[in-house]
Formats: C-alpha cells, sequence, structure tokens
C-alpha cells in the first residue's frame, strides 16, 4: 500500500489541473501533495509561481500523512481518492500593538476603524493603522462592550455598555473628531455585558447580569421587549427578527424578537461564554467554560444537538467570531492566552494558533478588510493582517 | 449411729448442747460434750427429706427408753420408730397386698393386723458401716434378701437358693420337668378316603369368571394406551454408598487428603550402564570440568564409568550418602499444597458509581486570581455569582469579577483579615469582614445601583431606641473617607474575633471571639436594629466556628471536639455531635438542613446526618495534611475540602428526601493547583452560588476557580 490512486480537483479555475488519476505515494503529507500539484501547474503554465496549497479529503483538512489520514477517517483505499485542493490560508501576520492603560474587555471593528472597550471605564476609538482617534469618556464604571450602530458617511452611532448598568450611544463625526452622547439607556437592575445590534442597524439588544435581555430601538430609544433568562450574550440572527442568547444556565435561545418568545431552546452542559452568528453558513459557534468552541444548527428543534467540537484550547474559550467573508472560518479566544484560527472542515487541530498575548484574551473581532483583532487582559489590542482567497470570499 | 461419734457418713447427727438447724444447704453446728470445738457437718450429704416436713427440716426425736441414744436426727424419709425395738415380731407378714410398697415409706408401719394394729416394720438401724462389716462377717450375708413387702431382712434357704440359680441359668424352676418328651401327632397328614365333607365341586368353579375378564380387559386397555409401563429392570451394577462424597475440602479434615505423592527418583538411564554407550563417557576436559564445579551445579552427581563386565562393577561408593539425601529429601520437604485465598482487590471497594456519572463537578482549574501579596484567609462568593470578596493577611479585602479575574476593588482595612462574608440576601449588599477585634460592614457598591442605595439607606434609616442598653460591642457608623470607601458599619468587640458568617436571611451576624476562659465567644448581630447580644452563658469550651441552620432557627456552634446545635428560639441545646476528632477546624451546613460536614486539623472530614445520629455518618480522610476548609453546594450535590496539602477533594454528596435512604458520598475530583506556603496549602473553599464552579484560597496569596 505504498501508492495511491487519487484525483486532484479544485473549484478555483487558476489553479485546476488535468481530471486524471494520480498515483501517488500513501506516506506522503500536504507539503509533498503540494509540490506535485504546483509541479502539475507548472507543467500547464510556465509562468506559475509557486503556491502553497491545503488539501481536502472528504470534506476533512489534511494534517497527517495521507494513509494515516484516510485510516482514521476510515476511507477506503482501494478505490480512486478524490482530493480537493484550496490555496493555503496563509498565517495571519501582526500588524500592530496598541496600548491601552487597562484591561480591554471587547472589540468592535469596522471597515475603517475599530472600537475598544476597556476596563478603565472609556471607550477609545482607533483608526486601522494603530492611531488613537478619540476616547470615549462617559461611563462611570467598566466599559463591557462595545458596537457600532451604523455610519451615515462621517457621522457614526456607537453604543457602549458598562458595569453602572447604563448602555450609551454615541454620535461621532469622524471628520471633526466630536463625540456627543446621544441618549443613556437605562433599565438593566444589573451590569451590562454584551450588546448586540441588528442586521437592519436600527435595533439592538444587550444583555445583563439581571438575566435580562433587553431590546432598544436605536432610532427612538425605548425599552421593547423584556425577556428573563441568565445573563445573556445575544447576537442578531440575519433576519431582524430572531435573537440568539447563549446564557449561563447551560442554553442557547432563540428569540422571536416581535413577540418576545423562545423560540428554541438548545441546551448545553456549561456555561456559554460568547456566542457568534455566521450568516454564510448559518451555523452559531458558542465558546464555553468547558475549552470547547461548539457549533449549533439554530434551525434544528429538538434541542440539544452539537454539530462540531472544536477543542484544542485549554482555558474558557471567551470569545469566538466567525470570518465575514469565509463560511468556514472562525477565530476564538481563550483564557490560556491564546487565539486560534480554526477552519470548521479541520476539528481536531486549528489552522493557526497566535500567541501573541501575554494574558487572557477577552475579544476577538474581524473585519471585511482582511484584519484580525483580538485584546486582553494585557492591556494590548492585537491587529493581523490575513489574505483572504479569492475563491473563498463569498463562497 | 453411735452418738458422740464425729464423722457419719449418711444421716448427720446432733449432739445435746445447742443444736442449730440451718436452712438446707447451709452447715449443721454441733458441739460435742467431750470436744472443746464444735464440729461442724455439712448437711449436704443429709438425704432428701420428706415432703411432709418443709424441705431441709428434720424430725427430732428423742427416745425416753435410750438415755444413751440422747438425740437422733432422723431424715424422714428413712424414719424409725421412736420407740424402741422391744418388740420384734417374728411372723411379719404382708397385709397389704401388692401394692407400690413406696406408699409406706414413710410410716414406721406396714399394714395392719387382725386386731387393727400396726404391723411395725423391723428396726433397720444398720449403717453403711454395718452392712459391710454384716457383708464381712455374716457367711449368709449373699442368701440374705430385704423383703420390701414386710421390710424385713430373709435368708433364703437352701432350696430357694437352688430355685434361684436354676432360674439363672435359664432352666424350669420345677426340677421335674422335662422339657425334651416325645411329640404326639393329634392330626393327621394323610389324605383320607373318606374326608369330613365330600361336596362336589360348584359350576362356577368351571366357568371363567366375568368379573375377572373385565379387570384383565381393563388392564390390557391400559396397557395398550401406555397407561401402565413395564416395571424397570433393577440395575445390576452395585452402588456404593460415598462417604466422602459431599465433604469439603477445605475443612481440616479433607486437607488431610490434599497430599501431594513425593516425587519419584529419576530411573537410572545409559550413563548409570556399567558398560555405558561411549557418548555418554566423559572426556577428559569433561572430566576436569566436572571435577571444578561445585557439587550443585553439576549435571551428573556421579562420574560414567565403563567396566568390562559386571563382575568388575565395585561398590557404589557414594550409596549411602545418596539415600540419606533422599530421606532427607523425603522428609524435610514439606509435601502440602497452601491454600491461599484469592481475594480480589477490586471486590474489597465498596460499590459506587462512576464519577464521571456524577457530572457536573469542577474539575480543571480555570481562572487565578492575583493581587494579594500574602496568605488569602477567607474568600466568600455574592449571591449572584458575579463577584468573589477575599481577606488576606496583607491587610486588604479585595473585590474580583468572577468570571475575567478582574481585581475590581481594594481595601485597605487595618488588620490582618481572618474572616470575609458576603450577606446572602440578594436584596442587601453587604460584606462583613472581620479582622483584629473588629467587625466592618462594607457596601462594595458591586451589583445593582438600587440594592447598593437600598442598602445605604437601610443603615441609615436606624433609630436608636430610648433607652440604650449596654451592649458588649460598640456599634460606629462610619463616615468622611471611610464612607466612601464602602465601610458602613464597625462593631467594635472587645477581644479579637476569628469568623462572621451571615444567617441566610442577611439580617443577623454571628462573630466568633475564641476565648477559653469567658462565656464571652459568641455574639450575634442584628444589623438593622444594631443590637448585640451574647446567646450563652456558660463556657462549654473554645469555639472554632458557628454556623446558622439554613431554614430552621437552629444555631450550630463548633467547639474543640463537638458540634452543638442550639435551639435559638426556645434557647436550650438540642443535640451535641461527637465529631471524634481531636480539633475541628471549619463546618458547613448542608442546604437541606439536616447533613453536616466538619473538618479537622487531624486530616478528617465528618459527615454528619442529624436525624441519623450524633456520631459521624461517614469520616472521610483523603487529606494528607490538615484541612482548613469545607463548603456544600447550594443546588448541586457538591462538597468541597481544602487542605494544608494544597489540594482540594470535590465530593458528589447526595442527600435524598426519602428518610430511608443514606446519603450518598463518592469522591470525585482532587484538584491541585496551590503551592504550598509556610507549610500552608488551601486555607479556603467555597463554591460558586450557581454553577458548579468551586472557589479556593491559598497561603500562596492566590485564589483559584475550577470549574
Amino acid at each position: 500500500m505504498s501508492q495511491l490512486q487519487t484525483r486532484f480537483f479544485t473549484d478555483n479555475k487558476k489553479y485546476s489541473v488535468d481530471d486524471v488519476p494520480f498515483s501517488i505515494p500513501a506516506a506522503s503529507e500536504v507539503q509533498e501533495l503540494s509540490n506535485v500539484i504546483n509541479k502539475l501547474l507548472e507543467a500547464k503554465n510556465g509562468s506559475h509561481s509557486q503556491i502553497e496549497f491545503d488539501f481536502l479529503v472528504r470534506g476533512q483538512f489534511l494534517r497527517t500523512s495521507l494513509s494515516n489520514h484516510m485510516e482514521a477517517e476510515g476511507i477506503s483505499t482501494e478505490d480512486v481518492v478524490e482530493i480537493e485542493y484550496v490555496e493555503r490560508f496563509t498565517a495571519p501576520q501582526p500588524e500592530e500593538c496598541m496600548m491601552h492603560d487597562d484591561w480591554i474587555s471587547s472589540v468592535e471593528a469596522d471597515s475603517e476603524w475599530i472600537l475598544t472597550g476597556s476596563y478603565d471605564k472609556t471607550a477609545r476609538i482607533w483608526s486601522l493603522e494603530g492611531k488613537a482617534v478619540m476616547t470615549v469618556a462617559g461611563h462611570t464604571d467598566v466599559v463591557k462592550d462595545v458596537a457600532w450602530v451604523r455610519r451615515d458617511g462621517l457621522t457614526s452611532l456607537l453604543l457602549t455598555a458598562s458595569l453602572d448598568q447604563t448602555i450609551l450611544l454615541w454620535e461621532w463625526n469622524s471628520e471633526r473628531n466630536k463625540l456627543k452622547a446621544r441618549h443613556c439607556c437605562r433599565g438593566h437592575a444589573g451590569s451590562v455585558d454584551t450588546i448586540a445590534t441588528d442586521p437592519t442597524r436600527t435595533k439592538f439588544c444587550s444583555g445583563s447580569w439581571d438575566k435580562m435581555l433587553k431590546i432598544w430601538s436605536a432610532g427612538t430609544i425605548g425599552l421593547w421587549v423584556v425577556w428573563y433568562s441568565v445573563l445573556n450574550w445575544p447576537t442578531w440572527l440575519n433576519k431582524t427578527e430572531e435573537i440568539c442568547s447563549a446564557s449561563w444556565d447551560h442554553t442557547i435561545r432563540l428569540w422571536d424578537a416581535e413577540t418576545g418568545s423562545v423560540k428554541t431552546t438548545l441546551t448545553g452542559s456549561k456555561v456559554f461564554n460568547h456566542i457568534s452568528y455566521s450568516p454564510l453558513c448559518r451555523r452559531l459557534a458558542s465558546g464555553s467554560t468547558d475549552r470547547h468552541v461548539r457549533l449549533w444548527d439554530p434551525r434544528s428543534k429538538d434541542g440539544s444537538l452539537v454539530l462540531l467540537s472544536l477543542t484544542s484550547h485549554s482555558g474558557w474559550v471567551t470569545a469566538v467570531k466567525w470570518a465575514p467573508s469565509h463560511e468556514h472560518q472562525l477565530v476564538s479566544g481563550s483564557l490560556d492566552n491564546l487565539v486560534k484560527l480554526w477552519d470548521t472542515r479541520s476539528c481536531k487541530t486549528p489552522l493557526y494558533d497566535v500567541s501573541a498575548h501575554e494574558d487572557k484574551v477577552l475579544c476577538v473581532d474581524w473585519t471585511d478588510s482582511r484584519l484580525m483583532l483580538s485584546g486582553g487582559a494585557d492591556n494590548k489590542l492585537y491587529t493581523y493582517r490575513y489574505t483572504a482567497c479569492e475563491t473563498d470570499a463569498g463562497a | 449411729a453411735r452418738p458422740g461419734s464425729v464423722l457419719h457418713p449418711p444421716g448427720p447427727v446432733l449432739h445435746p448442747p445447742g443444736p442449730v438447724l440451718h436452712p438446707p444447704g447451709q452447715a449443721l453446728l454441733c458441739t460435742p460434750p467431750t470436744r472443746p470445738g464444735p464440729a461442724l457437718y455439712s448437711t449436704h450429704q443429709a438425704r432428701p427429706c420428706s415432703v411432709l416436713h418443709p424441705p431441709g427440716q428434720a424430725l427430732l426425736c428423742t427416745p425416753p427408753t435410750r438415755p444413751d441414744l440422747v438425740l437422733h436426727l432422723y431424715s424422714t424419709h428413712q424414719a424409725r420408730p421412736c420407740t424402741p425395738p422391744a418388740l420384734p415380731s417374728q411372723d411379719i407378714r404382708n397385709t397389704v397386698g401388692n401394692i407400690p410398697m413406696e406408699w409406706y415409706q414413710d410410716y414406721p408401719h406396714i399394714g395392719y393386723n387382725l386386731d387393727g394394729k400396726k404391723i411395725f416394720k423391723p428396726i433397720r438401724n444398720k449403717d453403711e458401716l454395718d452392712e459391710f462389716l454384716d457383708k464381712m462377717e455374716n457367711p449368709d450375708y449373699w442368701r440374705t434378701v430385704h423383703d420390701k413387702t414386710t421390710a424385713s431382712d430373709i435368708r433364703l434357704s437352701d432350696e430357694q437358693v437352688d430355685l434361684v440359680h436354676r432360674l439363672q441359668k435359664g432352666q424350669f424352676g420345677d426340677v421335674n420337668f422335662n422339657e425334651y418328651e416325645p411329640s404326639v401327632d393329634f392330626f393327621t397328614n394323610e389324605v383320607m378316603i373318606h374326608p369330613v365333607t365330600n361336596r362336589p365341586q360348584d359350576k362356577r368353579s368351571f366357568i371363567p369368571s366375568l368379573i375377572e375378564k373385565e379387570k384383565v380387559s381393563k388392564l390390557v386397555h391400559a396397557i395398550k394406551m401406555g397407561w401402565i409401563k413395564p416395571r424397570k429392570p433393577k440395575e445390576t451394577t452395585p452402588q456404593y454408598y460415598d462417604l466422602w462424597a459431599k465433604e469439603d475440602p477445605n475443612a481440616i479434615l479433607g486437607r488431610h487428603k490434599m497430599h501431594v505423592p513425593a516425587p519419584k527418583m529419576r530411573l537410572p538411564g545409559h550413563e548409570e550402564s556399567y558398560n555405558p554407550p561411549p557418548e555418554y563417557l566423559l572426556t577428559e576436559e569433561e572430566r576436569m570440568a566436572w571435577e571444578q564445579q561445585d557439587a550443585e551445579d553439576r549435571k551428573l552427581p556421579f562420574l560414567p564409568q565403563k567396566h568390562s563386565c559386571l563382575r568388575a562393577v565395585p561398590a557404589f561408593s557414594r550409596f549411602i550418602h545418596e539415600r540419606f539425601e533422599r530421606c532427607l529429601d523425603l522428609y524435610l520437604c514439606p509435601r502440602q499444597r497452601k491454600m491461599r485465598v484469592n481475594v480480589n482487590p477490586e471486590d474489597l471497594i465498596p460499590k459506587l458509581p462512576k464519577p464521571k456519572d456524577l457530572q457536573p463537578f469542577p474539575t480543571t482549574m480555570s481562572l487565578v486570581y492575583i493581587g494579594h501579596s500574602s496568605l488569602v484567609r477567607s474568600i466568600s462568593a455574592s449571591p449572584t455569582g458575579q463577584w468573589l470578596v477575599s481577606g488576606s493577611d496583607d491587610c486588604t479585602v479585595r473585590f474580583w469579577e468572577v468570571n475575567t479575574g478582574r481585581c475590581m476593588k481594594t481595601l485597605e482595612v487595618g488588620g490582618a483579615v481572618k474572616s470575609v462574608a458576603w450577606n446572602p440576601n440578594p436584596a442587601v449588599c453587604l460584606v462583613a469582614v472581620c479582622f483584629e477585634s473588629t467587625v466592618l460592614l462594607l457596601n462594595p457598591g458591586l451589583g445593582d445601583r438600587l440594592v447598593v442605595s437600598s442598602t445605604d439607606q437601610l443603615i441609615t434609616s436606624y433609630e436608636p431606641p430610648e433607652e440604650d442598653k449596654e451592649q458588649a460591642v460598640t456599634w460606629a457608623l462610619s463616615e468622611g473617607p471611610e464612607h466612601d470607601n464602602g465601610h458602613r458599619l464597625t462593631l467594635t468587640h472587645p477581644k479579637a474575633v476569628k469568623q462572621v458568617v451571615w444567617h441566610g436571611k442577611g439580617d443577623y451576624l454571628a462573630s466568633v471571639m475564641p476565648d477559653n476562659s469567658s462565656n464571652l465567644q459568641v455574639l450575634i448581630h442584628q444589623v438593622s436594629k444594631r443590637r448585640t447580644q451574647n446567646p450563652f452563658r456558660k463556657n462549654k469550651g473554645l469555639v472554632q466556628c458557628v454556623s446558622f441552620h439554613p431554614l430552621r432557627p437552629y444555631f450550630f456552634v463548633a467547639t474543640q471536639r463537638y458540634v452543638r446545635v442550639y435551639n435559638l428560639i426556645k434557647q436550650e441545646l438540642t443535640k451535641k455531635l461527637m465529631t471524634n476528632c481531636k480539633w475541628i477546624s471549619s463546618m458547613a451546613i448542608h442546604p437541606g438542613g439536616d447533613n453536616l460536614i466538619c473538618g479537622s486539623y487531624d486530616c478528617r472530614l465528618a459527615w454528619f446526618d442529624l436525624d441519623l445520629s450524633t456520631k459521624p455518618y461517614k469520616m472521610l480522610r483523603h487529606h494528607k495534611k490538615a484541612l482548613r476548609g469545607v463548603a456544600y453546594h447550594k443546588h448541586y450535590p457538591l462538597f468541597a475540602s481544602g487542605a494544608d496539602d494544597g489540594s482540594v477533594i470535590i465530593c458528589h454528596g447526595m442527600v435524598y428526601n426519602d428518610l430511608l435512604q443514606n446519603p450518598l458520598i463518592v469522591p470525585v475530583k482532587v484538584l491541585k493547583g496551590h503551592q504550598i506556603t509556610h507549610d500552608l496549602g488551601v486555607l479556603d473553599v467555597t463554591f460558586h452560588p450557581t454553577q458548579p464552579w468551586v472557589f479556593s484560597s491559598g497561603a500562596d496569596a492566590t485564589i483559584r476557580l475550577f470549574t
């Protein structure tokens, strides 16, 4: 069994090779397979430059030698093996390190600006290049979460939620660099730990230690609906009328934003720290205290159904975030000081471990503009540049 | 009997002066006139006494005509006439007939004569000595028999003796009887030609019987139908009863059968032959090697040798030696089977459920709360589970955010903090801190603003009562910068305070001031009324820790060896629990209120079921060193103990509602993480109020969260 019959294929027309079975050594690993593809492409196209590829056998990334992988996955070695290859996702390159005065509790970036919330009771606005633009001071206690609401030209609306039980809505003009507090949302009887804006950017939802999930209308601030649950981490699904919340009572609940009723309850066994929804693959990713990142299908009605567990962290997973432009990738931050970049097609090992932080990672985010961000208890906000494969964008 | 003789084997005799009679079984004291000292006779040799008299008494009579016989004590069942035997009538005959003679046993007479007078029994005053002398001296003694019917001795005549002999031999009593007389045939065995009846045979004796035919046909039918089966042929093989079939081979007798035969000697082979094949003969080198070897290492104990003929074979010089070794081998080698009891060690372990079936419980260390600079004595979690307070020897109290490990607040107090306790009432935001002789009530300002402000309002709304009673502690309201720091009330105690604990409702607070010599050891404070009372009048020993019952008005006080349960309403001692520990260090009450755990400095943890007994239901000795802290979880069936060996042991402690089912205690996890500093490991443990997480504080100045 030293040779295997394989057939290579790819979705990317640029790198496609002839659909002919090849006989390759069974012990070959990713690097050797990548060389084979590069040789083939060179033979086809003289001007081809060396590219690193990653290989998928039946939807799973190849991480060991081909024979070991097939044995583990229980794939017959008699038939011709179909191997898909994609351009390798290159390691994210550290770009900037933004120093804060205190722990960074939250980060949200859009295409131009980065908004961070910190334990020094302020939020900060940074440019993507790492220049401090604005300090949002107004809370009397730790800022726990921040969010961009919308941008109309140069004015932006942003939200900060704090331990002082209020949420502040700010209006910021980036040209004049003027900040104006528009509203103070009072109503929670506990520290507001998390906020989420809906995709239409007109409403937002906040979760608090008073076991409430509150929906606010961002246009005219007013209390929408109040529900009962334990410390919620809400996230909006792409449809405006659905909210998903992960909670310390070990459940993920799907709420109907119109009526305020629970549509589905997914029950886990451990406390959920964070949840993220990807409109691309329509999956939920949850980070929980048992060190796993779990993927859920919000459409499943019958409760606890874990699609996949991504297991590699050695501490609580404090933050998860789906890639905005890739349906398989997500990033997670953990109390073990690591940020991990995952591809759901390789659930045993992450694509990359980013070990820039010297203390607990508390928040992660990434933007459409190929920037990954992570902040933590070492007062540093790191940004990483990554190159997304063109084909994966919008796939 | 001869009066005056000291020893009379049968029938004791009393001597004239002062006979004293004692109850049966006691001694009989008599003083013979001739002897100075009293002689003591045991009456238990006396015969059983009469039914006519109360037992143990005797018949005492004084025969008037026999002055020499001064006093006779007659046992009534061998009673004799008291009159002198002057008229022994020789023609005593049986006038009573064939009756059981015991009827006259107790009377001096047997029957009556024709005149209606009693016929007296002849006097029998022979004792056994006389009997013996009689036997020795009287040549006719052997032919003298006692006639019970007349109670007289009769000497048998020669004819009578002869008859006895004959009967003993089995012969007929009559000498003239011939038992071998020829027999006479009274009836003939011959067939007579003229029999007594000569009736011809009946017709029915020739005709087959219908009844029989019916019976036979029934039997035939039954055989055909298989109802009647032929008899089984008897087994011809002999059957023997196996005596040892059911014998237990492990019994003592059975062991003797476990005989191991002695190993047999090897039969001689070619090398023993007088003319062995050449390949068995050793070469010169082999011979040299053989000689240099030790006797034990040699393969052969001898050298094979070749002789020309059998006649040339010499005597075997090692014969005696070899036989001797064989004998030694036979009798010194213990040939017995050793009976070993094979106990599977797994069977000795009690059947407990597997820890993985008892999830959830904390398994891994998740967060370390770093900030203190000295050992952290005490921790307490807020009722919501969002905050944690810790008190340390570096004279600070720190407030932590549980899920990030962030220190939110640090408060300096004026001494090493011995104990902290967060008010369990979620509507009040107060933390009790004790250091030196002060108990401080802090408002940390964490959590709901409304709760924080209402707590402040509650404290300021206090109105002092009209008559000011003398209290054991002084209550002081903090003002100025201290108030801004969160200090609210300061309770100055007369002595150093070791522990503070809240009542479940959050209004009452107990503080412990250990002191061996006074009754002022425990104080109960009411925060809303700023009142303090000393519940105990007596000092029952050095108080280690106290606790309130979670539901009922009970108060638990742990002294060095005992835990006392007081009813606060009735003001009485309800129970006293013996812990069997040398020195209690910590105590926790199950949220149901019926169970209690005690940690002690001698490495033990005692679980009490208060309904069951005052003795520990279970003693757990899992820790290597002294226990410092124990805790129950509020909702999950878990309890934890922290010890100086730096480990926290989590046990599953399920309490059932069913009173008949005892609590199930299963150790599930040992959590390690704390470094041992100055021989101290974990100092306090507490559970998260809602999650199956445990906090532990250690001497290494850290607090750790295990999830």
